[in-house]
């Protein structure tokens, strides 16, 4: 799900994890990506990096871990819950993150995964 | 170069200082804390690659925090401080470890360019840009043959420009293109480190070009990489001092290849390294060395919580005497022939206790001397078993 100031919702899988791994920060119309995550010990986050990232969440950490202590770059911002998830999608503009079965709503979009 | 540091500094702290003014909203997304505190214990036994009186010693602290700031879409400012303590591996004490202003140039779905003034780190080998984060290693103590706490603080970043630009290629996979320019304070110590205590001269870093290319095709679990370095350094006579003025270079080309699957990683770093002396010990002295190291490692996730760690090293400091028998000859049998080489072989367990919190645990098989310090004027009186271990423990915690 993003963020309903997103008009790009149908990304692939490959398109994701790089926006996950932060090698894409911008959406096509120029605003800046900003991404949501749960833990990696949840199952969720598992699921979702394995599944549709075609990742596994210790290479996410590692990724993000070099970022964060190198100074390259900042990492996705981790919140406690799946409903605080969803709060945060809703509430930022140019938001990413992830849920389970997230109903249409107002203040987002839900993704399309095309191959 | 030392002005261009000093004009991003005052940058990072004028950045800061904006930081407080900004609305509660926007900090949560553009202003990032976190921080990591490392204690351990560790022990060799038959050289001074910890202490001196190689008993147990817990001088192994690794205590960091850094900081983030967003300050618009295009720039960012990024510092973390670090107080390190490794016993003799390196110099005790506080220090900036990167304070820089991140520069988005160009962020397009297809590339990223960025540019990153003021002190940056080495994001160019496998574990150059956090080899003092602990969490990140593999091992607490890191291949010496690459990794050699002996030139810690010249290798871990420097002060200048680096600039990372990366290609996300739709058939080839991801490229990532680094290049930096700068130089590193040497602190006496660190001096000390490198040639002798005898040495009561100064020693400063005059040139570092560094560049690297890592590919990661499309998909795939591998990622394969190649670097080059080329630095100058100069040593000014003291007084009463017993080496002369000198010149030091050094050259570095290295490949390295990583495997990440779900439960088995391999990777490893093949390098070469070529150690110019020029001077030193009379005028007309120079000795030119190529050396060559590589190690393998693989490491195994037994459970979600524990991975098994088994490594092995080869490190020559000279490739044309790979015993070390011409060393031990032209130093008069002054230098046993086992300070030509450094062999290791490591087995390691990591045990993740909670979220954030992990303990380490390794012990090290090692042959040969070559990689501790001094490196110029070697310490044969305590460094004088061919064959020594190490083992060492740390508990870590990171936010």
């Amino acid at each position: 799900m993003v963020n309903a100031s997103v008009e790009h919702v149908k990304l692939s899988k490959l398109e994701l994890r790089r926006i996950f791994s932060k090698r894409i920060t911008r959406w096509p119309d120029g605003q800046p990506i900003v991404v949501f995550v749960l833990a990696s010990s949840s199952p969720t986050h598992q699921r979702f990096s394995k599944e549709i990232l075609k990742i596994f969440p210790y290479q996410l950490d590692r990724i993000w871990n070099k970022m964060i202590f190198s100074g390259l770059g900042s990492a996705p911002i981790v919140v406690k819950d799946l409903e605080s998830l969803l709060a945060e999608v809703k509430n930022t503009p140019g938001a990413i993150g992830y849920g389970e079965n997230v109903a249409v709503q107002g203040g987002l979009h839900l993704v399309e995964i095309i191959r | 170069m030392l002005k261009l540091f000093a004009k991003a500094q005052r940058i990072i702290a004028m950045g800061f200082a904006t930081i407080a003014i900004n609305s509660l909203a926007e900090e949560q997304t553009s202003v990032q804390v976190h921080g990591f505190i490392a204690q351990g214990v560790n022990k060799s036994q038959g050289s001074d690659f910890v202490n001196d009186n190689q008993g147990k010693s817990a001088e192994l602290t690794e205590i960091g925090f850094n900081i983030s700031y967003q300050m618009n879409s295009d720039l960012r400012l990024a510092a973390q401080a670090v107080y390190l303590n490794a016993g003799n591996r390196l110099a005790e004490g506080a220090r900036i470890d990167y304070a820089l202003l991140d520069w988005s140039l160009l962020q397009m779905p297809e590339d990223q360019l960025n540019v990153y003034l003021g002190r940056y780190k080495n994001y160019h080998w496998l574990y150059s840009s956090t080899r003092d984060v602990p969490m990140t290693r593999p091992s607490i103590v890191l291949p010496q043959a690459i990794y050699f706490d002996g030139f810690r603080d010249i290798s871990v970043g420097g002060d200048g420009i680096a600039i990372s630009y990366k290609k996300n290629h739709a058939n080839w996979g991801d490229f990532d293109f680094n290049l930096s320019y700068g130089t590193s304070n040497i602190s006496d110590k660190q001096a000390e480190i490198i040639l002798s205590e005898l040495a009561k001269g100064r020693m400063s870093h005059d040139l570092d070009y560094q560049a690297s290319i890592f590919w990661q095709p499309q998909s795939s679990p591998w990622r394969f990489g190649i670097a080059a370095l080329d630095s100058e350094f100069t040593y000014k006579q003291g007084r009463e001092d017993n080496f002369l003025d000198a010149k030091i270079i050094l050259q570095r080309y290295l490949l390295n290849a990583r495997y990440e699957g779900e439960v088995w990683e391999f990777s490893g770093e093949l390098m070469q390294e070529r150690f110019l002396l020029d001077g030193f010990y009379s005028e007309d002295f120079q000795r030119d060395n190529f050396g060559q190291g590589f190690f393998i490692q693989s490491r195994y996730s037994f459970n979600e919580n524990t991975r098994l760690l088994a490594r092995v090293e080869r490190f020559y400091a000279n490739k044309d005497d790979r015993r070390g028998s011409q060393l031990a000859e032209r130093s008069g049998g002054r230098v046993p022939e086992f300070f030509g080489f450094q062999h290791d072989a490591v087995l390691g367990m990591s045990l993740r206790l909670a979220e954030h919190l992990e303990l380490q645990l390794e012990h090290h098989w090692f042959e040969g001397t070559a990689r501790l310090t001094p490196v110029v004027v070697p310490n044969t009186e305590i460094n004088n078993d061919k064959y020594w271990q190490l083992w060492a423990a740390q508990l870590m915690y990171w936010f």
